[in-house]
C-alpha cells in the first residue's frame, strides 16, 4: 500500500460521493443490468413457466441446504489438509517436501472433473469408501486444501527476510520466530485470499452432482428434466449460490481494508 | 476510484448500450434456411456417437442424412446433452432432435414428435450379487437405483418408485459403474444399452432384460411446425418401405439382433 492509494482510499476521505449518489447510481447499474437481461431474454422469445418449477421449491431449499453442509465440512478439513501440505512444504525432509509440492501442483493443475470420477470410481471404490457423501467432502477438502496451502505458503513466505533475521538477532528460537513474528503476519495476509477460496469452494461443490450427490445444482437439473424447462430453475441456483458467496466477498473486501492500515 | 458520478454512469451506460446491440445482433441472426441443425447427445452407441475423427456415426446419424437427403438440405449435426435438448429445441438453436427419444405425454407439451420409428422398453441391470429379479423387487427401503437425467428411466423412478433411493446421473457410465461396483442396486435404462452394458461388465453386473414399459422412439420438432412433421412422417413411411431400418439394424446392431432374437423378444425397428 503506498501512501499516495491512502490518501485517495475513498472510505477514508471527505470526498467519496455520498450515500445517495451511492444508492442511486447503484440502482441505475442494477437496471441497466436488468434492462440488457431482459432485452436478451425477450429476443429469445422465451415462454415461461415459472408455476411449475415452484412447485419443486422443496427440493431447492434441501439442495440448499445440502450445499451449505458440504461446503461448511469440506471448508474445515480443507484448512486441516492445506495446512499439513504447508507443513510437509516447509519440511527439511525433502520426499515429504517434494510429495506436498506434487500434491498441490496435481491438484492444481488438472480438472476437478478428472478428480471427481478418478477419485470417486477408483480410489474410495479400492479403499471400499461407500459413502458417496463423505468421499464428496474429501474430494473437495483435497481439492480445496492444495489451494489453501498455495495461499498459506505465499502468505509465509511474504514476511520480509530482514524480519527473520532480526528476530534471529534478539534470540528467538525457531519455533518462537514462527509463532510470533511469521505466523501473524503471514494469517493476516491470507485472509482476504482465503475468503475468496471459501467462496471458490462453495460454488466448485456443484460438480460433486456428477456422482450423484443430492446438492443444490443436482436438484436444480433435475428441476429442469422433470419440468422440461430451460431458464427457470437456474435463476433460483444463482440466486442460492449468490447468498452464500456474496457475504463471504463483502467479507474479504472488508478483511482486505482492514489490513491495508496494518502494514 | 473516484470518477464523478455522472460520468460514471455515463460510462456505465455507454458500456451496456454496447453490450445490448451485441446481444441483439448475435441472437437475430437467424440460421440458413438450407442447413437442417439436428441436435443428439453423441454418447449412446451405436445409435449417437462418434468415430475415432470425432465425425458423428450410428443409426440416428444414417437417419438424419438421409432425412436432409430427402428434404434437400444440408445436414449440420450439433451434440447436447440429452437433458438439454429439448430447451435447445424450444430455443430455437436446433431444427430436429433424432437422439434416441422417447415419445411421452410430458415431452409432448413442450415440443411435438414424428411417428414413431422404433419401439423398445424399459429394463434392469442390476450388479451380480442382488436378489432383484423384477423391477417389483426394486421399490424397497434400503435399495439404491442409478437412472440417466432426463430418460424415461429418470421419468419412471420419479413415478413410481417410492422408498428406494434414485440417485440421477448425467453419464450413462457412471450409472453402469455404479451398478458394477455395487454402489447402485439396479440401473433402470432401454433394453439395447442394458444389454451392451452388460457386455462390458459380464463379470460384475446382471441384465433383466424383459422390458416393464414399452415405448416408441421419435423425431422431436418445435411445436406447431405441422408441414414439416408430414414432411417428415412421409419420409420415416418411405424409409421403412425401402428397407433402410433393416440396413441400419444389420449395419450396426447385428450382435443385438441375433441376441435378442435367441431370447424371443422382437426387434425394434
Amino acid at each position: 500500500m503506498t501512501p499516495h492509494s491512502l490518501l485517495f482510499d475513498s472510505d477514508s476521505d471527505c470526498k467519496s460521493p455520498s450515500i445517495q449518489a451511492r444508492v442511486t447510481s447503484f440502482a441505475i447499474a442494477l437496471l441497466a443490468l436488468s434492462v440488457v437481461l431482459f432485452a436478451a431474454f425477450y429476443v429469445l422469445q422465451y415462454q415461461w413457466n415459472w408455476s411449475s418449477v415452484f412447485r419443486y421449491k422443496a427440493k431447492f431449499l434441501q439442495g440448499w441446504l445440502a450445499t451449505l453442509g458440504i461446503s461448511s465440512i469440506s471448508l474445515i478439513f480443507s484448512f486441516l489438509v492445506g495446512t499439513i501440505a504447508t507443513v510437509c512444504y516447509r519440511s527439511r525432509f525433502l520426499p515429504l517436501k517434494y510429495l506436498a509440492n506434487l500434491y498441490v501442483e496435481l491438484i492444481r493443475g488438472t480438472p476437478l472433473l478428472v478428480q471427481i470420477y478418478l477419485f470417486f470410481y477408483v480410489i474410495a471404490n479400492a479403499a471400499d469408501i461407500q459413502n458417496r457423501y463423505l468421499v464428496g467432502v474429501l474430494i473437495m477438502a483435497i481439492f480445496s486444501g492444495a489451494y489453501i496451502s498455495e495461499i498459506f505458503r505465499a502468505g509465509i513466505e511474504g514476511v520480509g527476510r530482514s524480519q527473520l533475521l532480526s528476530a534471529k538477532a534478539i534470540g528467538f528460537s525457531e519455533y518462537q520466530t514462527f509463532r510470533y513474528v511469521i505466523a501473524p503476519q503471514a494469517l493476516r495476509s491470507s485472509l482476504p485470499a482465503l475468503a475468496g477460496q471459501t467462496a471458490n469452494l462453495i460454488k466448485d461443490s456443484s460438480l460433486l452432482s456428477i456422482i450423484a450427490i443430492s446438492e443444490f445444482t443436482l436438484n436444480a437439473q433435475e428441476v429442469n428434466a422433470f419440468t422440461y424447462s430451460s431458464f427457470e430453475s437456474f435463476f433460483p441456483l444463482a440466486l442460492g449460490y449468490l447468498a452464500l458467496t456474496l457475504p463471504i466477498m463483502r467479507l474479504s473486501r472488508i478483511l482486505e481494508k482492514r489490513l491495508r492500515f496494518d502494514t | 476510484m473516484t470518477a464523478h458520478p455522472r460520468i460514471l454512469v455515463l460510462r456505465i451506460g455507454t458500456f451496456l448500450l454496447g453490450l445490448a446491440s451485441l446481444v441483439f445482433s448475435g441472437c437475430n441472426s437467424s440460421r440458413d434456411p438450407n442447413t437442417l441443425v439436428v441436435g443428439m447427445e453423441l454418447s449412446y452407441p451405436p445409435f449417437e456417437m462418434t468415430d475415432e475423427h470425432n465425425v458423428p456415426v450410428g443409426v440416428s446419424v444414417e437417419i438424419a442424412k438421409a432425412l436432409a437427403a430427402d428434404l434437400g438440405k444440408e445436414l449440420k449435426i450439433e451434440n447436447i446433452p440429452f437433458a438439454g435438448l429439448i430447451p435447445a429445441l424450444r430455443t430455437n438453436k436446433i431444427d430436429l432432435v433424432i437422439s434416441s427419444m422417447t415419445r411421452t405425454v410430458e415431452r409432448a407439451q413442450s415440443i411435438d414428435f414424428s411417428a414413431p420409428y422404433l419401439t423398445t422398453g424399459l429394463c434392469l441391470l442390476v450388479s451380480k450379487e442382488t436378489s432383484i429379479s423384477t423391477i417389483a423387487d426394486l421399490d424397497k427401503a434400503g435399495i439404491r437405483i442409478a437412472v440417466k437425467q432426463g430418460t424415461t428411466g429418470h421419468i419412471y423412478a420419479t413415478n413410481h418408485i417410492r422408498n428406494a433411493r434414485v440417485l440421477p446421473f448425467e453419464k450413462e457410465t457412471a450409472a453402469t459403474l455404479e451398478v458394477s461396483q455395487g454402489k447402485a442396486d439396479a440401473f433402470i435404462y432401454d433394453q439395447m444399452s442394458t444389454y451392451m452394458n452388460w457386455k462390458k461388465h459380464p463379470e460384475t453386473t446382471r441384465p433383466l432384460l424383459t422390458p416393464f414399459t414399452q415405448e416408441s422412439w421419435a423425431i422431436g420438432l418445435e411445436k406447431g411446425n405441422d408441414e414439416l412433421r408430414t414432411e417428415i412422417n412421409q419420409f420415416l413411411k418411405n424409409y421403412k418401405a425401402d428397407g433402410g431400418f433393416e440396413r441400419l439394424g444389420d449395419q450396426f446392431l447385428s450382435e443385438q439382433k441375433h441376441a435378442f432374437g435367441k431370447l424371443g423378444f422382437p426387434f425394434f425397428f
